[in-house]
């Protein structure tokens, strides 16, 4: 939820922290700043986007070393005080901050008592006190953060400078934390994205690691010892992080979509056969003896979740559940023996999940993560990883991953029906060619834009939008809805169709849109039903059918789409997709960055 | 130097094609002509390009980004009604300044061409255009020379006043001072870059050059230059393409990304297979250019033929392919090679078969066992009578 960079090298650190903030800006927005380091700090902050606190930088400044932050509150409301960095009171500590600390009530209790006067309502405040009280002129910078890091509960990714003192000392717990190597200058960040036009060689840092950053490069730490991490090249193209002509991140991420399905199913299908090759070690045993999978996941992911469990169940003839992440404990009387959990995660870094799936290995299940992050914090804590291959995406509504983690997810699908017997080759074969279906498909919907664009001019004046669905249908009502209430504002609601007429209904007049699934997969016969009720009460109706659907009759506006069968419903969600986007964007709204949303949520 | 690539047209005459992509973006050995444009200027060393783009601008954008697949920077500018290549022009007024180049993004054109230009216009300071010889110069705007200064150029004159053969090749050496031509000489409907160039006190020099120039005005076009270009190009075949080894491939052809080749089937030379392609058992495809994600059925015949973006042709399908007379808009071409199109989501029953010359437009559909011949709009079907 919030971003920091450092920077120490033979550069001008003000414009590589300040075009580093800009490429974090995702991560979270309502305030930020900077301090630049060297014999004394220089610390900026200010409310408000980025933009707010270029105004108040100089124009330029002789300092090679620094550290900055971009940040989305949790604690303490966003104001200039509030905003990183956080100093002590002489301004010789700066320290910035992406996690919670948990204990830093009692901290900060303890510290005022001696003496210590703070001046925001953050969390982070107590990091630079307790590395005053630590610091001793003949101790190591390193020695200090580790003894202060000993004293904090909690998650966090850390960076610290002090006055006089050469490079920045970091950490982490918990959060993202990678170093970048450049050929003036060593990096710390959030991610990739922060430095990665000054260089692509990075490492990541393990938990508990205390890392000296200076410019010739990075020693690690752990327990005091020094100890090495490897150094990798990544390929991902922050630049690729850039519109290309598009006027929202949203809407280039949703033209993407053709190209990331094709990435995701590349090399890994082979419908002669009926198989798929997965880059995944779940030996056909335990696969056989599995009573249940379990999808565990936030938003997006989760109804991803809820999809593919379906497939599962159907094709896999496993028993599942789908649990959102916050919600999560391991119990009920599973075997963890015989229950494999699943983690959905775009990033690789929702707090949530990682502490959902936390518990799930304390208990001993098996783990397997479906996440678009090389590298990230989940990849490490599971079993296996399948990587959903979609690419970079920025805009903070998920569109292509969606679509991407639901193709992944059901390669995965057939790949353990067919370990297990229970899926035929026939059966697997038709599924697969379906896969091989959905760039076309979702490219045709793309190319019908323009009816969707006048159809959210025609309804976007709407008071609430009501989406709905049955079977595979039901899960991307939901995410239909959540789209919309996301970058729009409205009040969107999805039900699973049948749910209508015990409440929901109610709620149903000519002011509130009804948007329908009626596809293959969908029920679309007893999907029409509930139509039926909702037009007799005078709403207006748009559905997102299969050619064989005669839907003309009860739906004022009618979508198509073309025969992928059970993964229909995920092509009428582009539709949805980009009727959200072309309400949000008649309403004016900053479509990228969602008031108080941040792109990966990495608190709980 | 930085180029402007005018990619912002329709390309009416490619329909069904150009109903969901603009012309630029026709494949031609798997790449769109503007990526052919762009390699050519990125190897006569330019790399910072302003795409000016307009029509179905998203395919576009959607494909190249910023660049970055090809180690350039791309920005965009939009054309929002195509009123001719002088106004496309100046919607990139504020992304140059100074000395650039001007190309038109679907001509396929040698980087030799780009580089002379730009060196003519370095060493002369001059406006440049390059010229070339054309067998049918009528079609194009034909430049009348005095020595390596231009006289005229005519936008598609009768073709009996025509007495030289250099036509307008679409690379131009140009300064930013242009804009202010353009804008003045901004007359009613269609202002095209020559228009403007005409008014130049500082006068207007033509770079000559022999090497490749193609252009695809008509849908046949496409399959006779994607045949040129494969005999050209090295071989590029996607390392993900699964060929079953009782498949036969033979070489002038070029394989996307995912295409899949079913035992027993032949593809033959001038064929180009999009990404995710797949080529059913025993089939023949040949001489033909298949966008992606389309699936031909077992057994097809498929020659001289263009199957657009996630068509399907049934099984035992035949387009037997051969040289036919179209007629498009009124003119008759005669003895074309052009064994059918299958516009976008088509979709071919088994055993239909297609009279040469065919067109079918977008998400049409024909039922088993159906002989087609002549055009059939869009989203029709066509059944047994």
């Amino acid at each position: 939820m919030c971003g920091i960079i450092g920077y120490v090298g033979r550069e001008d650190a003000l414009p590589i922290l300040r075009d580093g903030l800009s490429n974090l800006e995702y991560r979270g927005y309502d305030s930020a700043g900077v301090a630049l380091g060297g014999g004394t700090l220089d610390v900026y902050k200010k409310e408000g986007k980025l933009s707010a606190l270029t105004e108040i930088l100089p124009e330029r400044s002789t300092a090679t070393m620094g550290i900055g932050h971009t940040r989305w509150s949790t604690h303490g409301e966003p104001t200039d005080v509030n905003a990183h960095p956080h100093t002590n009171e002489s301004g010789d500590v700066a320290v910035v901050h992406n996690g919670i600390i948990e204990n830093y009530a009692t901290l900060r209790d303890e510290l005022e008592a001696r003496g210590h006067e703070f001046t925001s309502d953050t969390d982070t405040e107590v990091v630079p006190h307790l590395v005053e009280e630590e610091l001793e002129p003949e101790r190591d910078l390193v020695d200090v953060v580790s003894s202060v890091v000993d004293r904090l509960e909690g998650n966090y990714a850390l960076g610290v400078v002090v006055a006089g003192r050469d490079g920045i000392v970091a950490t982490r717990r918990g959060n993202p934390l990678v170093l970048g190597f450049a050929d003036h200058g060593t990096f710390l960040a959030s991610d990739v994205p922060a430095f990665v036009e000054h260089t692509r060689r990075v490492s990541y840092p393990e938990e508990g690691d205390v890392i000296h950053i200076t410019e010739d490069g990075a020693t690690v730490y752990v327990d005091g010892e020094e100890v090495s991490r490897a150094v990798q090249e990544v390929d991902w193209d922050a630049e690729a992080a850039e519109k290309g002509g598009y006027e929202h991140y949203m809407l280039k991420e949703i033209h993407e979509q053709p190209t990331a399905l094709r990435q995701a199913i590349s090399g890994r299908v082979d419908e002669m056969k009926g198989e798929v090759e997965l880059e995944i070690d779940l030996p056909k045993e335990y696969l056989n003896s599995l009573e249940e999978v379990q999808f565990i996941a936030c938003g997006t992911s989760y109804h991803a979740g809820l999809y593919a469990a379906k497939l599962f169940e159907e094709h896999a003839d496993v028993r599942t559940s789908v649990e959102v992440a916050s919600e999560y404990e391991f119990d009920g009387g599973r075997d963890p023996w015989r229950t494999l959990v699943v983690a959905v995660t775009q990033s690789g870094e929702t707090a949530d999940t990682l502490s959902a799936l936390k518990r799930a290995k304390r208990a001993g299940a098996r783990t397997l993560a479906v996440t678009n992050t090389l590298g990230s914090t989940v990849t490490r804590l599971v079993d296996d990883t399948v990587f959903i291959r979609a690419g970079p995406e920025i805009g903070v509504a998920a569109t292509k991953t969606f679509c991407s983690q639901v193709a992944t997810l059901t390669l995965v699908a057939v790949h353990v029906g067919r370990q297990r017997g229970t899926m035929s080759t026939a059966d697997a074969q038709e599924l697969l060619s379906d896969v091989r279906g959905l760039p076309g498909a979702v490219q045709q919907v793309l190319d019908n834009e323009e009816q969707v664009r006048l159809a959210a001019e025609e309804y976007a004046d709407g008071d609430a939008f009501f989406f709905i669905g049955r079977g595979l249908g039901a899960p991307v009502a939901l995410e239909g809805a959540l789209k919309l209430k996301e970058i729009s504002y409205d009040h969107a609601e999805g039900f699973p169709a049948g749910e209508l007429k015990h409440g929901p209904l109610a709620l149903v007049t000519s002011e509130t849109p009804v948007l329908a699934i009626l596809t293959e997969g969908a029920r679309a016969s007893e999907t029409l039903n509930n139509v039926k009720e909702v037009e007799s009460r005078g709403a207006p109706v748009l559905g997102a059918a299969s050619e064989t659907v005669d839907a003309e009759k009860f739906v004022d506006e009618v979508f198509r789409v073309s025969e992928v069968g059970e993964l229909e419903p995920l092509v009428a969600n582009v539709y949805f997709q980009l009727f959200s986007y072309h309400v949000a964007n008649l309403k004016g709204r900053a479509i990228d960055k969602p008031r108080n949303l941040a792109k990966s949520v990495t608190v709980e | 130097m930085k180029a402007v690539v005018l990619a912002a047209g329709e390309g009416t005459r490619l329909r069904p094609l150009t109903r969901t992509r603009p012309k630029p973006m026709i494949p031609i050995g798997n790449q769109p002509l503007l990526e052919h444009v762009l390699e050519a200027a990125r190897e006569a060393g330019i790399d910072e390009f302003v795409f000016v783009v307009g029509y179905k601008r998203e395919r576009i954008q959607s494909y190249f980004g910023d660049g970055d697949d090809w180690d350039v920077d791309i920005e965009y500018a939009v054309q929002k009604t195509q009123l001719g290549t002088g106004h496309a022009l100046l919607q990139a007024e504020s992304q140059v300044e100074g000395e650039f180049i001007a190309l038109n993004g679907d001509r396929i054109v040698e980087p030799s061409a780009i580089s002379a230009v730009m060196n003519e216009r370095q060493s002369t300071g001059e406006s440049i255009i390059a010229v070339t010889r054309h067998a049918h110069p009528e079609n194009y705007g034909v430049v009348d020379l005095k020595g390596r200064t231009v006289r005229s150029i005519e936008e598609k004159p009768p073709a009996y006043t025509v007495q030289t053969d250099y036509i307008n090749a679409g690379v131009y050496g140009l300064h930013d001072s242009i804009f202010e031509d353009l804008r003045s000489a901004e007359a009613e409907g269609e202002l095209g870059i020559t228009t403007a160039l005409r008014e130049r006190r500082d006068g207007l020099r033509a770079v000559p050059f022999d090497g490749l120039w193609l252009d695809v005005s008509h849908l046949w076009d496409v399959l006779a230059v994607n045949g040129r270009m494969l005999d050209r190009l090295d071989p590029s075949d996607s390392s993900t393409a699964a060929v079953h080894e009782r498949a036969t491939v033979v070489e002038q052809t070029s394989l996307g990304s995912d295409v899949r080749i079913r035992p027993g089937a032949t593809v033959l030379p001038g064929t180009s297979l999009g990404d995710n392609v797949e080529i059913g058992s025993n089939t023949v495809v040949a001489n033909a250019v298949v966008l992606p994600d389309a699936r031909i059925g077992d057994g097809a015949v498929v020659r001289d033929c263009i199957v657009g973006e996630n068509a399907s042709i049934g099984p035992n399908a035949t387009v037997e392919g051969g040289e036919t007379n179209v007629v498009v808009d009124s003119d008759v071409y005669e003895q074309v090679r052009l064994g059918g199109v299958v516009g976008d989501n088509g979709s071919l029953g088994g055993g239909v078969t297609l009279s040469p010359g065919t067109v079918l437009g977008n998400q049409t559909t024909v039922e088993s066992g159906c002989h087609v011949s002549g055009r059939i709009e869009h989203d029709a079907v066509v059944r047994r009578g």
